[in-house]
């Protein structure tokens, strides 16, 4: 995992009207703590932090404050749920050689046979790695897997150094038989039949149902025309 | 389509509909998501209507989740009725979606399928929503 040096403010004023206010400057209000020390409150730049974060979630990060200089690690990022923006930040003093427990994300490569549906269960692995030396992510290939196959977190390949703390025995993916078309089909036919949902026409169906009523439409013209001609007929006579 | 089963009161006020989210606002289950950007009542009917929409698309393929379930009742009084004699009777059952709360998750399929079969979902549900998806290793 990167390495990111950043420069923060001491934060001197707080509560909810102080954290609007460094938010409007443009910063990130941050909570640095960790090894028993109290904590300390900064404020980080606002796109510094979203880029450096951006390259992972375990990015160590350098924070340049108060003269001096401390190694953290995000241990929470606060979002606003609509925009995304960076709310706050809870960062954990760590030290060079220390060993830290983190997540990182599992990826998945190949594919497995057909048919098979893939399940993953777990999306990040809980492992215990050197701060300085946090695995980006693992990977996990499914290539040609079957079904009733399952991958165990034990069986996840991690770098060397990294310890697993996640359950060995959870279940990371699972591989699940495709239902069938029949099946997906008569599944569905099912819901739309109790929601009473009907189906619009597609274009072939319209085109033949347009052309029907064309050539019905003919034959009444044909039949009105003779009518019309009778009466006609009928009103010259009786001029 | 998604009822409660039992409920202790059959009529209730109507949720409230200001504020954001609390929870469910990341893709957690999936890799693809529709999130909500606004607030609003979602009936089982959309809700049902949605999935089928999302399933007929993607086929045999994925797996659809559904984050919200239609617990509240909402009530309504017969046509041409004068006012009191009590409150109507319930009509619908509706989830109160806030903005930023992810309603659908999706796995198992390509982004192009997904983003194609989310679009049609997104046309049965009564506010404004946004495809996203899954950001590995958040904190």
């Amino acid at each position: 995992m990167s390495e990111v040096r950043i420069t923060a403010d001491v934060r001197t004023e707080f509560g909810k009207g102080g954290a609007r206010r460094t938010r409007r400057a443009g910063k990130v209000p941050a909570v640095l703590y960790g090894h028993g020390l109290d904590p300390r409150h900064i404020s980080l730049p606002a796109r510094e932090f979203a880029l450096a974060i951006r390259g992972g979630a375990n990015t160590l990060l350098t924070v340049d404050f108060d003269g001096g200089s401390e190694l953290a690690l995000p241990k929470s990022v606060q979002r606003d749920p609509v925009r995304g923006n960076i709310e706050h930040v809870d960062l954990i003093l760590v030290r060079r050689g220390e060993r830290v427990t983190v997540d990182i994300p599992i990826t998945i490569t190949g594919e497995p046979v057909p048919d098979t549906l893939v399940n993953q269960d777990v999306v990040v692995l809980t492992v215990e790695a050197e701060a300085t030396a946090i695995p980006d992510g693992v990977e996990v290939s499914i290539q040609g897997r079957r079904v009733g196959q399952a991958i165990l977190a034990r069986d996840v390949r991690l770098p060397a150094g990294v310890t697993l703390v996640t359950d060995p025995e959870a279940l990371v993916i699972g591989f699940m038989a495709a239902p069938t078309a029949e099946q997906v089909e008569a599944e569905l036919a099912e819901a739309e039949a109790e929601a009473g949902i009907e189906h619009e026409a597609t274009d072939a169906e319209l085109d033949a149902a347009s052309e029907q009523s064309d050539g019905e439409a003919a034959g009444t013209a044909g039949t009105g025309d003779s009518e019309s001609d009778a009466e006609q007929g009928a009103r010259s006579d009786e001029s | 389509m998604l009822i409660p089963r039992r409920v202790k009161h059959r009529k209730q006020h109507h949720p409230g509909r200001s504020g954001a989210a609390k929870g469910g606002t990341q893709v957690s289950f999936g890799e693809f998501g529709i999130q909500a950007l606004e607030s609003a009542y979602v009936t089982n009917r959309q809700i049902e209507s949605a999935r089928i929409a999302m399933t007929r698309h993607i086929k045999r393929g994925g797996k659809v989740w559904i984050n919200i379930y239609p617990d509240r009742p909402l009530t309504k009084k017969p046509a041409e009725t004068r006012m009191g004699s009590g409150k109507g009777s319930p009509e619908w059952w509706i989830a109160n979606v806030k903005p930023g709360r992810v309603m659908f998750e999706l796995a198992g399929v390509d982004e192009v399928t997904a983003r194609e079969a989310m679009r049609l979902a997104i046309h049965k549900l009564p506010m404004k929503c946004r495809f996203v998806t899954r950001q590995g290793g958040d904190v």
